[in-house]
């Protein structure tokens, strides 16, 4: 029997335009029926989870504590996923004292070693979804097999594996990602590589320590930034060594836990670093400084307040214009400055930070003459510079 | 005869060259959208929100008569959930009330404030912060005629290493910087710019300045536009972002590297399509330095803007869209085809002079030959009746698939009855809109040519939003 196409093709390239159209208009139709069909399934799936997440939390007691037996649910693929989303949710929002039953109904079920199982012996997103749900179990057991995910030739299922590992939030969990960075092989996006470190080792944070010792060049830098963030008062000696590393992207790190352990004791080494030839380590000390409670820093960041890096002027500024019963001084001192810039920075930021009706209300009867009078100027001269500016900037824009 | 001969038959291969690229475009950006489903599933926003680790964000808001609108997107921006976020608007000469609604919601106090004009603008007339918001500042400065040198302004006063330009007339879903930021976070080292998203606003219910049901507009006109754009970003720039090839991030709603914009000089004052012109210049800068890197698109985080309403207005916004076009496109000539600029001297630039500069001219060329050549009996009526059936089949095939596409992936509309006027709507989209917007875009070229660079106003119905309880 003839087919229709070929009866078509005896007309020409018109047949061939006729196909075409055939074509899309089939496939306009596969699509319109794609559509429609999927919506009716979603909208049918979505009301029988309703159901039965309702019928499950009526429940929910007996299932916990093991009356309603694992088995009545586990076998059901709808029922048992909605068993472990209860679950991890549950695990995530509770603290330490209420994680054991959760745990144990993970465990008695069967739920996290068909999860074990899984990111063990599959592949691809199956795989990676296991090890997501595995971090959010925060078992020790699930640790070996979420470390395993860390060793696969997919880069998606790494991350997987180091987000996985850090959700767990145990500080037995960067042990196999710290092994492996060490090693500098081990290819993950440093976001991840660090949040991770961050979350395991908040209440360990000395971990970090050992394996900075032994790292060096780009993994060096990771970790003393994690460090950076979670360095506390008992880390002081080594923090004062990592503060004259001989890599500067370190000596930043130092200067942010040093800020974050606020002790008197970071002053000097702060002080030393405010002068670093970096303009980063410097940023990074006169924000440090800024979190300290110490009026020894004043000095500091007067200093910085003229240093030829503009960011590094505005942190502190931004640091003094903080330190409230001092703004009068500080102002007298940052005029004696003779520095313009500065004196336009702080300024600035006694605008930003809503001080400076304060310190304008403060010189009644004070006797920081120098001070009122340049503040006053100050304040005549912004308004100046900024139609100078903008005068400039008009010509600039007509040059164009 | 011959020259008729000739002309339809490039027509035709022209025709069908630019579906089947669109219909490899669709099939890329299905895979691309559904993977991104995928990751999406394992990405914990919250964890991103406490990370020590989130860069500030600045956002940028350029408003020039915008009385409407002003003070609720800004109320919606400074609600948005975003760990450190500073934000500027910059009223760039307003004649009507934006600045004394902007003064009278925020209790507006001028700020001297330091502001050195690395990028050259109009001049400022002051700075002012709210007392309450410290995170709220207003650049209040003259009009310079242009969008590209208020958002500069802006830029010039950010103090983050991010800067994230969102227009007055829309609205930001409260997670979506930190989704838009997530393409950032992937690679902080190669990703210099991401685009979200733009969705149409027209029809949906507004509560305290978020979007509260996602509702289709009324008129056909708008139902046109939403398709537009649901193709436009969900299937073309979702696929050049996969071959790092996007060369536009929409003005309306994108987040980009302060230092580099700053290295290229910031917004091309006066620019018809600054936000086209920014990121050509981007990509022309960093195959310039031979630097890695990458320009990203991310489907998730969502801008809802506000499109015309009545045929003038849009046909102003086309004729300005293509006017960009071409003033970014001849300025940048040089970039195409050359080894240089890699695959983007070499694909998409040609792809935007041939099948988005060239196209309305090609088409109307095109329909006068087809018709003399029917006159004088070089083409027979059935052919070319068969001919308009494909094109018109084809072109349908591909907005049922960028619906397919929104319906696979972010459901905003979640409805029976408004899936299935969008379905009717890609039905009439290639004829007789498809040919409007021809005209429209004509009429850019023209207007080019003359010189006649002005943006031209919009009318606005502004964003009606209910107060909640």
């Amino acid at each position: 029997m003839e087919s229709t196409f070929s009866g078509i093709e005896k007309l020409g390239p018109a047949g061939l335009v006729l196909q075409a159209i055939l074509v899309s208009v089939g496939g306009i139709f596969l699509l319109v029926g794609f559509i429609v069909l999927r919506r009716w399934y979603r909208a049918r799936y979505f009301r029988r989870r309703n159901e039965r997440t309702a019928a499950l939390r009526s429940q929910w007691d007996e299932i916990l504590s093991g009356r309603i037996s694992a088995e009545a649910w586990r076998f059901d693929p709808l029922d048992c996923d909605i068993v472990e989303s209860i679950l991890l949710d549950s695990i995530e929002m509770s603290p330490a004292d209420k994680l054991p039953p959760l745990l144990d109904c993970l465990r008695v079920s069967g739920l996290l070693d068909m999860r074990i199982y899984e990111a063990r012996t599959t592949r691809g997103w199956k795989q990676q979804t296991a090890l997501l749900a595995l971090g959010r179990t925060r078992a020790m057991e699930a640790i070996p097999a979420l470390a395993e995910g860390l060793d696969s030739p997919l880069s998606e299922t790494r991350i997987a594996a180091v987000r996985g590992l850090g959700r767990t939030a145990r500080m037995e969990a960067a042990i196999p990602i710290l092994d492996r960075i060490v090693t500098g092989q081990f290819d993950a996006p440093e976001r991840s590589l660090k949040n991770s470190l961050v979350n395991c080792c908040r209440t360990h944070p000395e971990v970090l320590i050992n394996y900075l010792e032994n790292a060096d060049g780009a993994v060096r830098e990771l970790l003393a930034r994690v460090l950076g963030e979670l360095a506390s008062p008992e880390l002081g000696e080594e923090l004062l060594v990592l503060a004259t590393d001989s890599l500067p992207e370190v000596r930043a790190s130092a200067a942010r836990a040093l800020g974050n352990t606020n002790n008197p004791y970071s002053l000097p080494a702060l002080h030393s670093l405010a002068s670093d030839p970096e303009w980063f380590v410097r940023l990074r000390a006169v924000v440090a400084l800024g979190q300290i409670e110490n009026i020894g820093k004043i000095k500091t960041l007067l200093h910085a307040l003229c240093d030829a890096n503009r960011h590094v002027r505005q942190r502190a500024a931004w640091a003094l214009a903080r330190m409230e019963p001092q703004l009068e001084q500080i102002l007298e001192d940052v005029v004696a400055t003779k520095d313009d810039y500065a004196l336009q920075a702080f300024v600035s930021e006694l605008e930003r930070s809503g001080a400076i009706e304060k310190v304008v209300r403060g010189f009644d009867g004070s006797n920081h003459h120098s001070a009122e009078a340049a503040l006053k100027e100050v304040v005549a001269e912004a308004r100046k510079r900024v139609e100078l500016t903008g005068k400039a900037a008009a010509a600039a824009v007509g040059a164009h | 005869m011959h020259f008729l001969a000739i002309s339809n038959d490039t027509l035709f291969i022209y025709y069908v060259l630019s579906n089947v690229i669109y219909l490899a475009l669709l099939i890329v950006a299905i895979v691309k959208n559904v993977r991104h489903r995928h990751r999406l599933g394992s990405q914990r926003l919250e964890l991103v929100k406490a990370s020590p680790f989130t860069p500030p964000i600045t956002l940028i808001v350029p408003a020039h008569n915008e009385e409407r609108s002003i003070v609720g997107s800004v109320g919606a921006l400074l609600g948005l959930e975003y760990p450190s976020l500073e934000v500027i608007v910059v009223n760039d000469g307003s004649s009507d009330a934006t600045m004394d609604k902007m003064t009278e919601a925020y209790q507006l106090q001028v700020a001297r404030i330091l502001y050195i004009a690395d990028i050259a603008t109009a001049p400022l007339r002051a700075i002012y912060r709210s007392p309450l918001d410290p995170r709220l500042f207003v650049l209040d400065k003259e009009a310079a005629g242009c969008k590209a040198d208020a958002i500069n302004a802006g830029i010039n006063a950010a103090t983050s290493p991010y800067i994230c330009v969102v227009d007055a007339d829309s609205i930001l879903e409260k997670e979506s910087l930190i989704r838009i930021m997530a393409g950032v976070f992937a690679d902080p080292g190669r990703v210099v710019a991401v685009g979200g998203i733009v969705r149409v606003l027209n029809g949906s219910r507004v509560v305290n300045n978020q979007i509260e049901e996602v509702r289709l507009p009324k008129s056909g006109i708008e139902v046109m536009q939403v398709i537009e754009y649901l193709r436009a970003f969900l299937v073309g720039r979702e696929a050049w972002a996969g071959f790092n090839m996007l060369p536009i991030i929409s003005g309306a709603f994108g987040v980009f590297q302060r230092d580099l914009v700053m290295q290229v000089g910031g917004f091309r004052t006066h620019a018809v399509g600054e936000d086209l012109d920014l990121v050509v210049r981007m990509h022309r800068r960093m195959h310039d330095q031979h630097r890695s890197y990458h320009i990203d698109f991310i489907p998730d985080p969502t801008c809802w803007t506000e499109v015309p309403t009545d045929m003038k207005s849009l046909a102003r916004q086309r004729a300005r869209w293509h006017k960009g076009l071409l003033d970014t496109l001849w300025p940048n000539r040089d970039m195409l085809f050359r080894a240089r600029y890699g695959r983007v001297g070499w694909l998409v630039l040609p792809y935007m002079w041939i099948f988005e500069f060239f196209a309305p001219i090609i088409e109307v060329v095109g329909y006068s030959t087809i018709i003399l050549a029917l006159i004088s009996g070089v083409l027979s009526k059935s052919f070319f009746l068969q001919f308009l059936l494909f094109g018109y089949a084809f072109a349908t095939l591909i907005s049922i698939g960028a619906v397919l596409l929104e319906e696979m992936t972010f459901r905003r509309y979640s409805n029976w009855r408004e899936v299935a006027r969008l379905l009717i709507y890609c039905l009439f989209e290639h004829f007789p809109y498809r040919q409007l917007t021809m005209v429209w875009r004509l009429q850019g070229i023209w207007q080019y040519l003359r010189g006649d660079l002005q943006w031209g106003a919009m009318k606005r119905v502004g964003i009606s939003t209910e107060a909640e309880g």
